[in-house]
Formats: structure tokens, C-alpha cells, sequence
């Protein structure tokens, strides 16, 4: 029976759904962690120490798989097909990116982590130019 | 009165809104008057706002927007008026016309948005 209560507090709950309850991205946590990548590289050259070196290696390695998996939620997550039509090299664009990736992952080359940083950049780009500022991310933090 | 609603609630029904797919259509907490009459005499149309079930998960309930119909499958596009914010046929794929059963036809809270809900709003 449609009672008053029933009205005012529907129990039947229809989800006008988005998958990614939070909703929040930003390529900032893929480039944190490429960042990361590129110090660590630098300081593992520039150490005599043999423990410290595999220590960096090893860390340098999950940093790495992080931004994999970062640009995976943005790439899978966030963008949609109409973004595919404002950016047609956008698959390519991710593809490229997670392959350097994994090229820092496997290798100490600051100029490859270099590299990443800049694709991380390309894909902040088209983050800003489709509104990912103002709707996924909260605002009101202090400046 | 109450009979009478009694015997209507099995085509009649309220909802409220979770999610903001819909936006601005539809907002997070509108309530929603449903009815599943017009779906046993004729299929969904382009544009109106329906319910079915999630293809991923039956127990939950899904609103979307009637975006496509392919008459050879019997099969319907569902959009969020969002599509940025939404996960729904590009996603899960087409549904089913036969499935879809309810169709939301009226706003009735907050009362400062009440009104119809007009096909392609």
C-alpha cells in the first residue's frame, strides 16, 4: 500500500548507476608514483652501497606497477567514449604510457622515468580539457 | 482510498533516486512515481526514463534513459543523462525490451522540481 510513510521514504531505491561509487581521479596519484620512480632511480646511482641499490630496485619496481594500475583506473574508469571522440589517440595514448611503464619498471633509466612523467602529463591534459578537475575530484581544499 | 491504492500498487509504485548518472534530469534523493501499465500494452520509446534490472548484478535496480532501439534484437541502449559519470549500456551492453516493465513518469519530491517526466528531458 502507497502509504504517506511510503511516500516520503520510498523503499524501492533505483540506482541512476556510475560504477566507481567515489568517482574520484586524478592523474596526479599515477604521477606521484612515476615521480618516485625517477628519485629512486637517481639515488640508487648515485650509492655505493650495494644493499641500498637492491633496496631501490625493489621499491622502484612497485612504484612502478603503482602507476600501471593508476593509469589503468583512469584509462578503464574515467574516460568514456565521448572523450574517444575529442581524443582519438586516446587508447594509444595509455597504451604508450602503461608500456613505459613497464619499461621503468624493468630498467634504471632516469631518462625512461623522464619520459613517463611527460606521457602522465599528456594524459593530465585531456583529464583537465574533459572537466576532471571540477567533477572528480572535491573541492574546497585550502590553496 | 486506501483500497483503491492497494490494488493500483501493482502498477503503481514510488522510487527514490541513488547515483548521479541522471544529472541533472535526476538528483541523488528525487522521488519518483513508477507505473509498469504502459509496458503491457506497447515497448519502451526513445527517451523515456526507465527502470531494469543491472545485467551485473539483478538485484539491483537501475535508472536510465531509453538512448537506442534495435527492433531485429528487441533490444534497448541505456544512457545515463551523465554519460561522463555513468556506467550503463556502453558498459553492460543492450537490454532486453522485454524486460524493461517500469517507466517513471512523475516527480513528486523535492517539490520545487515536481513535474512530469518528459521523454528526452
Amino acid at each position: 500500500m502507497l502509504t504517506i510513510r511510503a511516500l516520503i521514504h520510498p523503499s524501492r531505491h533505483v540506482h541512476a548507476h556510475c560504477d566507481i561509487p567515489c568517482g574520484i581521479y586524478d592523474p596526479e596519484q599515477a604521477r606521484i608514483e612515476a615521480e618516485s620512480c625517477l628519485r629512486i632511480i637517481e639515488k640508487h646511482d648515485a650509492s655505493d652501497d650495494k644493499l641500498f641499490r637492491a633496496r631501490c630496485i625493489h621499491v622502484k619496481e612497485e612504484r612502478a606497477e603503482l602507476v600501471k594500475h593508476h593509469l589503468d583506473v583512469l584509462w578503464h574508469d574515467y574516460f568514456k567514449p565521448e572523450h574517444l571522440e575529442k581524443y582519438p589517440d586516446l587508447h594509444e595514448t595509455f597504451w604508450k604510457a602503461s608500456k613505459q611503464a613497464s619499461t621503468v619498471k624493468q630498467s634504471l633509466d632516469a631518462a625512461a622515468a623522464r619520459e613517463l612523467l611527460a606521457m602522465i602529463d599528456t594524459i593530465d591534459g585531456m583529464w583537465k580539457a574533459t572537466g576532471g578537475p571540477e567533477k572528480t575530484r572535491v573541492s574546497g581544499r585550502p590553496s | 482510498m486506501a483500497a483503491g491504492i492497494t490494488v493500483g500498487r501493482r502498477w503503481l509504485d514510488v522510487v527514490e533516486v541513488r547515483g548521479r548518472s541522471m544529472a541533472p534530469s535526476l538528483l541523488p534523493g528525487d522521488r519518483l512515481l513508477v507505473e509498469s501499465h504502459t509496458y503491457q500494452d506497447r515497448t519502451p520509446r526513445l527517451g523515456e526514463v526507465v527502470l531494469a534490472a543491472d545485467p551485473r548484478n539483478p538485484a539491483r535496480e537501475l535508472i536510465k534513459r531509453v538512448a537506442k532501439i534495435d527492433e531485429a534484437t528487441a533490444c534497448a541502449e541505456l544512457r545515463g543523462d551523465d554519460p561522463a559519470a555513468s556506467t550503463d549500456s556502453r558498459e553492460f551492453g543492450a537490454v532486453p525490451l522485454a524486460e524493461i516493465r517500469w517507466r517513471a513518469v512523475f516527480r513528486y519530491w523535492p517539490p520545487g522540481r515536481a513535474g512530469r517526466l518528459v521523454a528526452g528531458d
